[in-house]
């Protein structure tokens, strides 16, 4: 399914350290390595605090690994400066969970799609009418909505026009942080329809952060699962519910309440709470609550491993190409 | 007569009725779910049924029969004294209702205190612990020795459960009370709302936008629309019957592992 001559972005062996107190060090991503393909969608999935946020700030330059490299067409971005970073943002652009936060209150809609194509004067002042027009209607919104302001928009409506702005540049990839979390489920809908219909159109790659198993299986083509700054399995968005083989993963979707569930099991849950990040188990990061612990899991960390074509567990319980 | 008797309400803002004709009843021990779309007046009514509603908002027609008593017609004293007693309510981020410089610890015995006019400080930090505990989180003495930021989002919502069920109300109000959690931990917190009602008999009224948890929780489902009741019944009624075309599109958004796929 996925194409190595497709490869657009890839993340090496990139780990991220914070400094905490008491001179203790926070690692926030453990040795990552992600690929991400032209024209499709990789979702990373995780509870709060797990690393998604830090990882994805690498793709759109907002941070820098401790080590690792971040590969764009084969270029490490994480040593680019000055005038060729600007450059380089074109090519990726980013959505966050709120944009009424993220843009200036006072600025009216078509400012603010209009914004990043007058920074790289890719337009001329006398032409944003036309261009905001252009881009609302690829967001399905009407065109006079840019004498607005954010503020009196729906969230859905802010969510629509975030969209416009990330890819009125034109970028090849475009990174949304729970770009639909604070939206209703009938709202999310029409986002993540927008969304693949403009991916199937300009075949944008998407790195889509989410909590949400269940949204983010629904869309993407390739899901990572992250736990304590690790990813613990990568596997094609169609097979999360058959094929997910990590005791975190299945965990993580035996807890989704789904209309269509058994609803006459017992919801199940992991009763114990995440350990913090400062005090993470030398072993397998989940072994603390895993009811599946080996001896050897509180020792050694076990690495990714292809079991299958697309699919890659890091579980002592999977050490091998013939997997169980 | 049920424990809970909500008829005809009309609730307005600055004199902009925004729920209109809502009616609804609640037995002991059952839970219901209030569904829909922001802004379809949800939190509104909860609030309403609390005697808590914010911006000037008003119940301006119908009554509301708490064990057949009309609530509407209370006065602040009342109020102060089933607030917490016999009616309480959780929200979306507990936590953001604590004040950031204090202790939990500080913040919850003044609590009892204001409740319970006689006991000392030390009786209510034992029994603010007792509770923190039977809400199953580990070691209620670290607990309330944190400030709300030292604690993570599922235990400040626990924390909140922990308060709210102090004096084992009969009602139960629940704000989004798992849309600010993970998945792993809404389904903890779930669970501990499920085991209230069996081990207290506690009624619940849950507002939420997720149709998995009103579908997993609750014996009644309301769903609401511009202010309106669009649609009602039990689960199976919700799920599998209802020819209500908003309840449709509300089923289908819902994204169902292994169901409908946009790519
Ligand atoms: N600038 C920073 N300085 C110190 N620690 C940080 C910093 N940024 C993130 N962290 C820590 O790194 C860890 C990962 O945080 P991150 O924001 O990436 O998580 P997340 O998966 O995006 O969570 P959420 O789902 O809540 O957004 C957390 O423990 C966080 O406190
Ligand atoms: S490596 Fe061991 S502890 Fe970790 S998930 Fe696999 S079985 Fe569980
Ligand atoms: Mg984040």
């Amino acid at each position: 399914m996925f194409d190595e001559k497709d490869l657009i972005l890839e993340a090496k062996h990139v780990t991220r350290r914070f400094p905490a107190a008491k001179g203790k060090v926070l690692v926030a991503n453990n040795d990552i390595n992600l690929k991400f393909y032209k024209g499709k969608t990789l979702g990373l999935v995780g509870e709060s605090g797990c690393g998604k946020s830090t990882f994805m700030r690498f793709l759109v330059s907002l941070d820098k690994p401790s080590e690792g490299e971040i590969l764009y067409k084969g270029q490490d971005i994480t040593k680019l400066k000055g005038e060729k970073l600007r450059q380089h943002r074109q090519n990726i652009q980013m959505v966050f969970q709120d944009p009424a936060q993220s843009f200036n209150p006072k600025m009216k809609i078509r400012d603010v799609i209009c914004e990043p194509l007058l920074n790289f004067k890719r337009i001329t002042p006398a032409q944003k009418k036309e261009t905001a027009t252009k881009l609302l209607e690829m967001v399905e919104l009407p065109g006079e909505m840019q004498d607005r302001f954010m503020h009196n928009m729906s969230g859905g409506q802010r969510q629509r026009v975030a969209i416009a702005r990330a890819l009125a540049l034109e970028p090849e990839m475009i990174v949304m942080d729970e770009a639909t979390s604070a939206l209703d489920v009938s709202v999310q809908k029409t986002i993540i329809e927008l969304i693949t219909k403009l991916q199937r159109e300009k075949n944008i790659t998407i790195g889509f952060i989410c909590h949400d198993i269940g949204l983010i299986q629904s869309f993407a083509h390739q899901v990572a699962v992250m736990y304590l700054g690790n990813i613990v399995e990568v596997l094609p968005g169609e097979a999360i519910g058959t094929e997910a083989k990590h005791p975190y993963t299945k965990a993580l979707l035996a807890s989704v309440f789904d209309i269509k569930m058994d609803f006459t099991k017992k919801i199940e849950s992991i009763e114990s709470e995440i350990p913090s990040p400062l005090d993470a188990p030398p072993g397998c990061p989940f072994c603390d609550r895993c009811d599946q612990c080996m001896e050897i899991c509180k020792k050694e960390r076990p690495l990714l491993k292809e079991i299958a074509p697309d699919h890659e567990v890091a579980c002592h319980l999977f050490s091998g190409k013939d997997g169980e | 007569m049920a424990m809970l008797e909500v008829k005809n309400i009309t609730i307005s803002y600055q004199n902009r009725p925004t729920v209109m004709d809502f009616s609804m009843s609640l037995e002991k021990g059952q839970i219901c779910s209030l569904v829909g779309e922001s802004g379809s007046g949800k939190t509104t009514v909860i609030r309403a049924i609390f005697g808590l509603l914010a911006g000037g908002g008003k119940v301006t027609e119908g009554e509301i029969l708490f064990e057949g008593e009309s609530l509407l017609a209370y006065n602040k004293e009342q109020w102060r004294r089933l607030r917490g007693s016999d009616i309480s309510m959780i929200f979306q981020d507990s936590g953001a209702m604590m004040n950031p410089t204090r202790r939990v610890g500080g913040a919850y015995t003044e609590y009892i205190r204001t409740h319970e006019k006689n006991i000392s400080k030390k009786d209510a930090a034992k029994k603010g612990i007792e509770m923190l505990e039977r809400m199953r989180l580990p070691s209620g003495d670290n607990v309330m020795r944190s400030y709300p930021f030292q604690l993570s989002g599922g235990m400040r919502q626990r924390v909140g459960i922990a308060m709210g069920m102090t004096y084992q109300p009969k009602l139960l109000l629940a704000d989004e009370p798992t849309s600010a959690l993970d998945v792993t931990t809404q389904a903890q917190i779930v669970r501990q709302m499920m085991e209230l009602r069996e081990n207290y008999g506690t009624s619940i009224i849950v507002v939420t936008h997720n149709l998995g948890v009103a579908a997993y929780m609750s014996d009644h489902i309301i769903v609401m629309r511009n202010g309106k009741i669009e649609d009602q019944g039990d689960r199976d009624y919700m799920l599998y019957h209802s020819e209500n075309e908003y309840t449709h599109k509300l089923l289908e958004a819902v994204p169902s592992i292994g169901g409908k796929r946009y790519v």
